[in-house]
């Protein structure tokens, strides 16, 4: 690569816009010259001041307040009509078949949810703490965005001085749970706007990602944020396009283990390697960690994840 | 069970809010770069907020909520400009010029000056920079978005990435500083 292809892709590898091979020839090149690594370096340093200074623009408190009132009218407003149209529904013609229809509908629904409490009894319990789609999309996005710019790397990860401290030396916790893995990076990214602590690991070629972030209201499924922090079921797993995601959570944090791997390789992979990472962040948080299994290699791993009550 | 539809409002006003309201500061400051004005900003992000509420029940969850509200504050704000008479020409009608010197980017910057040379791009470079550089969208999302072809997302991130940078080493050199060469 010369020079001039270098300074004219420098900003799209910012971008992770490059395919992985292309990356490779470009730090390759600036491996060799000095001037373009300064370039890089120069360059990088103007990203960093411009999202540090546009981070400070936000609006105003009075303008979210206005904006909530607004929202808040519009519902109102819907709610309004909706309720007319309800009770139009009432006008004697209509009385009987309505009547009708509802007890039919109720009936049935006793019927199936007395089926489904047979059938599933863990359902509600798991349903009750489930992560927000917008967090499930996050997480498979960091992890398609940024692991793979990582799969080349070869200097030795660690998390920078400059990181929230919750998240300085996440590599040395969590090394106690990554036997097998490599590790390739650790720093903290946003790639959507929610900041993830990202651990990239492989394991025979296959990209891993070790995710943390804070457990917010974006995070959680609306009505269920302010769940008592004992009450934190185990672990839960689910799928995004061809990702497998298994993810714990800590009064306030979610801990996320994401790859390609098919869905009962990754939860097994997840349930040793989120383990010192659900330890450290539940004493973090002030919570117990009674009854979290200690880690057991060898051909007898077993999954000992407790429903933690 | 048929439901009262006062309280599934209530329920879905909370959800949203939950959901979208968290963007509000990344909307916004799109929104500065669009409108040039911080009054005029908030009005457009409450109006964008507004058109989504009204339009979340046809929003599929699991998918990009972020870009999707992007989107729609891109689309108001298109109406908006076709409503003013005298909405600004696209840039690459007004400059014809093109640089073909691409200076080395300055060592040292301070927020003020980056944030001042971003100022006097066009907007319409101002823009596609701030969603790439600044809020992470890939080049796809940000055509998206914008309803722009993805060649002219990545020709005003060239040009206006080029022309960031000569205002910085201009800045710098007027200040004093050493640029590298």
């Amino acid at each position: 690569m010369e020079c001039r292809n270098f300074k004219e892709l420098l900003d799209s590898y910012f971008c992770q816009e490059l395919a992985i091979e292309t990356n490779h020839q470009l730090l390759n090149h600036a491996e060799h010259c000095p001037h373009c690594r300064a370039e890089m370096a120069s360059r990088r340093n103007l990203r960093e001041s411009l999202r540090r200074a546009c981070s400070q623009e936000r609006m105003s408190d009075e303008a979210c307040e206005r904006l909530r009132a607004r929202l808040r009218a519009e519902a109102g407003f819907q709610s309004k009509t909706a309720r007319k149209q309800w009770l139009n529904l009432f006008e004697f013609r209509f009385a009987i078949p309505v009547a009708a229809t509802i007890a039919v509908l109720i009936l049935a629904i006793v019927g199936v949810s007395s089926y489904l409490r047979t059938e599933n009894p863990s359902t509600d319990s798991f349903d009750s703490l489930a992560l927000s789609e917008t967090l499930v999309s996050e997480a498979a996005s960091d992890h398609k965005k940024c692991a793979s710019k990582f799969l080349l790397a070869t200097k030795p990860a660690a998390m920078p001085d400059t990181v929230e401290p919750d998240y300085i030396g996440l590599e040395k916790v969590a090394a106690a749970g990554a036997e097998g893995l490599r590790l390739h990076a650790a720093h903290v990214c946003s790639p959507d706007g929610r900041r993830f602590a990202h651990l990239v690991y492989t394991r025979d070629g296959a990209l891993i990602s070790l995710l943390v972030t804070n457990r917010d209201e974006r995070a959680i499924k609306a009505d269920n944020l302010f769940s008592a922090d004992d009450k934190l079921d185990g672990f839960q797993e689910t799928n995004r396009e061809n990702l497998s995601l298994g993810a714990f959570q800590t009064a306030k944090h979610i801990i996320l283990v994401v790859s390609e791997l098919p869905k009962p390789e990754n939860n097994k992979l997840a349930q040793t390697l989120a383990l010192p990472l659900v330890k450290h962040f539940r004493q973090l948080d002030g919570q117990s960690i009674a009854g979290l299994p200690e880690l057991r290699y060898g051909n007898d791993v077993t999954i000992l994840i407790t429903q933690l009550k | 069970m048929i439901r009262n539809s006062a309280h599934n409002s209530q329920q879905q006003l909370e959800t949203f809010e939950a959901q979208a309201l968290g963007f509000t500061d990344q909307l916004f400051r799109v929104a500065l770069r669009l409108c040039q004005d911080r009054a005029k900003a908030e009005d457009l992000v409450q109006e964008t907020y507004l058109q989504a509420w009204r339009s979340f029940h046809r929003f599929e969850l699991g998918t990009n909520l972020r870009a999707w509200l992007y989107k729609i504050m891109f689309n108001v704000h298109y109406s908006n400009q076709r409503k003013d008479r005298f909405h600004l020409v696209p840039v690459e009608e007004t400059i014809a010029e093109t640089l073909a010197y691409d200076p080395p980017t300055p060592q040292r910057l301070t927020e003020k000056e980056v944030l001042a040379a971003l100022e006097r791009l066009p907007r319409d470079f101002q823009v596609p920079i701030v969603l790439s550089d600044v809020e992470e969208l890939s080049y796809r999302e940000i055509a998206d978005v914008m309803e722009i072809p993805i060649g002219t997302v990545m020709s005003r991130l060239h040009r206006g990435r080029k022309i960031l940078r000569t205002e910085l080493v201009n800045y710098a050199r007027e200040s004093g500083y050493k640029i590298s060469s």
